[in-house]
């Protein structure tokens, strides 16, 4: 007798009864049943076996019951730790459980990657949820977005090299001294504090890079009172920061700043860039997606 | 509209910059390329309008959020704090990853579960531990059936009950006690994602649960939520189980008279997938006290060479039983030294009276050693708690020279001098028990367990989320 046939006789004997609920919402004990199935099979379908350390990174939400008990069906072994840790504390636990997949909420998907190098056992991350948080301070960030075809990132890990490489240009041209960059995601300066990031998303065929540049210290106060986190655990939230205010000094000025990015992407990709206005059918996409976002609020 | 719409006839192989020197954060997250056309069954769909091979710089002019569809974020606050609060759309994925919703739905829903063995690993869980760096704990398959025998027995959980979900499920007691004792019963398992006290008390209002299992911190909010409010817990409640932290016996009687339900202490560890020890829920619960061995563990209280105390005696309490851990995984030395005989040593200093019950006075670890003398933090944090303006304390010990001084980290509810907290503590600690120092805090380090985390407060501490820089990463030389 395992841990999982109890539950999946529950999902025999009294199908309709209620296993999950979550605001309003019910999950019968047939349909949790179903949806461990369809996840062990997933697993299955993406090589893990038995044995296999499936480790777990989500707050209590159903995706976190089907996982695990899709895991246990599978005979892997469930490794579910903190939502809160963070990459070192992440890179100890996947490295030391040799954990073959993790499936974690979207918004760790950087962090995951930036670790990820270091983990030659962990073949699949596997992401749910949309809990994204992306926090824009007024003369802080500088917000970077690079859109490019195919062609341009078919090899993802030299895509990260290269983005690594134009960052930490731009940073030596502002005047930061000691930044690093390890691999896939952020500029580090010295112990580890975060000067910039960058996340290589998929849409399409198109591959949209997303940075960001901290140029002031970023006040992350009003931002704390506004997400909902226990005060107690609230500074475990943000990583430790800097800026590029903070390293040189000095505040960058915008127009400096802006030219200095646009000279390092243009050696880091040999091209040339021409400055000029969105194009029609651009604008019409933009306008309705800020409304929608408006409307969001 | 500012920007003039332009010929789209360019040149292949040149790229463009859009820059807006200032937007807000809607323009942030509309910004062309990244975008979408129209909304589609409440999922947003992709424009055919990126352009490849384009640059979009963008300051930022007002605070604000670029938010996920599933975060949670407080609107009323957002507009009170004067922050911007934009949604993102669906379907942009990081590259090199495979989306869970995805996976299942091209999955069947028909699966033959792989038969285990008792001694197969179910879990590895990693310890939280309020001193040094994770352990991962060997749970097996025997493990957890031990324990769910044991936990459904002494809180009799029946098809019938409804169990609150606030504790993380990553947690022992959250995973263990929680989700696998509710699931085997056949109960139901109200699930809180996020928690805040007011979002734990609307959904106890709205789905009335049976059982509610979690930590003293939480019954503490819920405490202060519902005096404020005048209210009473609904009468569904049949018990409450408070574990993973000690409870203050203040807090269960104010609880149990304002709430209108019973309130009984558990205790339990990672290394024993949580409870092994309770107040019986329906027989004499002890105040201060962890309760007796829940059926399935025996326990009892060791000396330095692992023989039995007779009750009232301090000792280390050891535990066994079905339920406990094999050891800790990939480390034989850590897994050697935590077992004696067949009993498992749980780190924690205590007694047990002639009634049986075990009662926890410190956690080996964080005894503090001053001159030769034993120093129980929790005796001082006691004192400390004990004037009107301290709200929260932490005592730990601090390497100077060769010994040690006791710091006392407090956390006040108006302004005190530290002479006066000393001073207080000097009326009922022996000299050498008074802090040697005093830290004001504005908050004391937590664990999500409510566990105050000490190892932060330790002089020599190293924060281990930072990621370091290691001889592969590049630098500005390269």
């Amino acid at each position: 007798m395992g841990l999982v046939q109890p539950i999946e006789a529950w999902a025999a004997s009294t199908p309709d009864s209620v296993a999950l609920r979550l605001e309003g919402k019910n999950i019968t004990y047939k349909e949790l049943n179903c949806r461990a199935n369809r996840v062990a099979n997933g697993l299955r379908g993406l090589g893990i076996k038995e044995r296999d350390r499936v480790a777990i990174m989500l707050p209590n939400i159903p995706e976190f019951v089907y996982t695990l008990l899709g895991a246990l069906k599978l005979g892997a072994v469930a490794v579910p730790f903190n939502t809160l840790y963070k990459g070192g504390e992440i890179l100890h636990i996947l490295k030391d459980s040799g954990a073959k997949c993790v499936v974690a909420l979207t918004n760790f998907a950087p962090m995951i990657n930036e670790i990820r190098p270091e983990l030659p056992a962990l073949d699949k991350v596997i992401l749910t949820g949309e809990r994204n948080l992306l926090f824009a301070y007024p003369g802080s960030t500088a917000l970077i977005q690079l859109i490019l075809q195919g062609d341009h990132i078919k090899d993802i890990d030299g895509a990260y090299q290269k983005i690594g490489r134009i960052l930490l240009r731009i940073m030596e041209e502002m005047g930061v001294k000691e930044a690093w960059y390890k691999h896939r995601g952020s500029i580090r300066v010295r112990g580890g504090e975060k000067i910039a990031t960058f996340v290589i998303s998929e849409l399409a065929g198109v591959a949209l890079i997303n940075w960001m540049v901290f140029l002031g210290p970023l006040d992350t106060r009003d931002f704390m009172r506004v997400i909902r986190m226990p005060p107690e655990i609230r500074d475990k939230v943000v990583e430790p920061m800097t800026s590029v205010q903070q390293e040189t000094g000095r505040m960058p000025v915008w127009n400096q700043f802006k030219e200095t990015v646009v000279a390092a992407i243009e050696h880091g990709f040999q091209v040339e860039i021409k400055e000029g206005p969105m194009l029609e059918n651009e604008l019409i996409a933009y306008e309705k997606l800020r409304s929608i976002a408006c409307k969001a609020r | 509209m500012k920007q003039k719409v332009f010929s789209q006839e360019r040149r292949k192989d040149q790229w463009r910059l859009i820059s807006k020197p200032d937007g807000d954060i809607a323009d942030v997250m509309a910004l062309p390329g990244a975008v979408v056309e129209a909304q589609i069954a409440g999922r947003y769909q992709v424009a055919s309008a990126v352009t490849p091979g384009t640059v979009i710089i963008q300051g930022v002019r007002r605070k604000g959020i670029l938010a996920g569809v599933d975060a949670a974020i407080d609107r009323e606050a957002a507009s009170e704090h004067d922050v911007d609060v934009a949604c993102q759309p669906r379907g942009v994925r990081p590259a090199e990853t495979v989306n869970l919703e995805e996976m299942m739905i091209e999955a069947s829903d028909e699966f033959v579960s792989v038969p285990t063995d008792a001694e197969d690993l179910a879990c590895i869980l990693y310890t939280s531990g309020t001193t040094g760096r994770p352990k991962g704990v060997g749970l097996t398959v025997k493990n957890f059936l031990g324990e769910q025998q044991s936990s459904e027995q002494a809180l009799k959980v029946t098809p019938k009950d409804k169990i609150i979900g606030v504790l993380p499920f990553f947690h022992v007691l959250g995973l263990s006690n929680i989700l696998l004792t509710g699931l085997v019963s056949g109960a139901s398992i109200v699930l809180v994602p996020q928690y805040s006290p007011a979002n734990l008390l609307r959904n106890i209002m709205e789905s009335r649960p049976t059982l509610m299992i979690a930590i003293p911190t939480m019954f503490v909010h819920l405490l202060m939520l519902l005096e404020r409010k005048r209210l009473h817990l609904p009468d569904s409640i049949r018990l409450c189980v408070s574990g993973a932290a000690p409870l203050p016996i203040e807090t269960i009687e104010a609880f149990e008279r304002c709430s209108g339900c019973r309130l009984i202490e558990g205790y339990g560890l990672t290394e024993t997938v949580a409870a092994c020890c309770l107040n019986p829920p329906d027989g004499l619960c002890k105040a201060g006290s962890i309760g007796v061995p829940l059926p399935g563990f025996e326990m009892k209280v060791v000396d330095a060479d692992g023989g039995k105390l007779a009750p009232g005696e301090v000792g280390e309490i050891a535990v066994r039983g079905a339920g406990v851990t094999a050891g800790y995984y990939n480390l034989p030395q850590d897994t050697a030294e935590a077992f004696r005989n067949g009993w498992f040593l749980t780190g924690d200093i205590g007694y047990q009276d002639q009634d049986g019950y075990f009662f926890v006075t410190d956690r080996k670890k964080e005894i503090i050693i001053k001159g030769g003398l034993n120093i129980s933090p929790r005796e001082v944090e006691e004192v400390l708690l004990r004037h009107p303006a301290v709200k929260g304390a932490a005592v730990v010990g601090r390497k100077k020279g060769e010994r040690e001084e006791v710091v006392a980290f407090v956390t006040t509810r108006r302004e005190v001098m530290a002479k006066e907290i000393v001073s207080h503590c000097r009326q009922s600690l022996s000299s050498f028990k008074v802090p040697d120092a005093i830290c004001f805090m504005e908050t004391l380090p937590m664990s999500v367990a409510g566990k105050v985390l000490k190892k932060e407060l330790m002089s020599g501490y190293k924060d281990e989320r930072k990621i370091e820089r290691k001889d592969d990463g590049l630098g500005p030389a390269d």
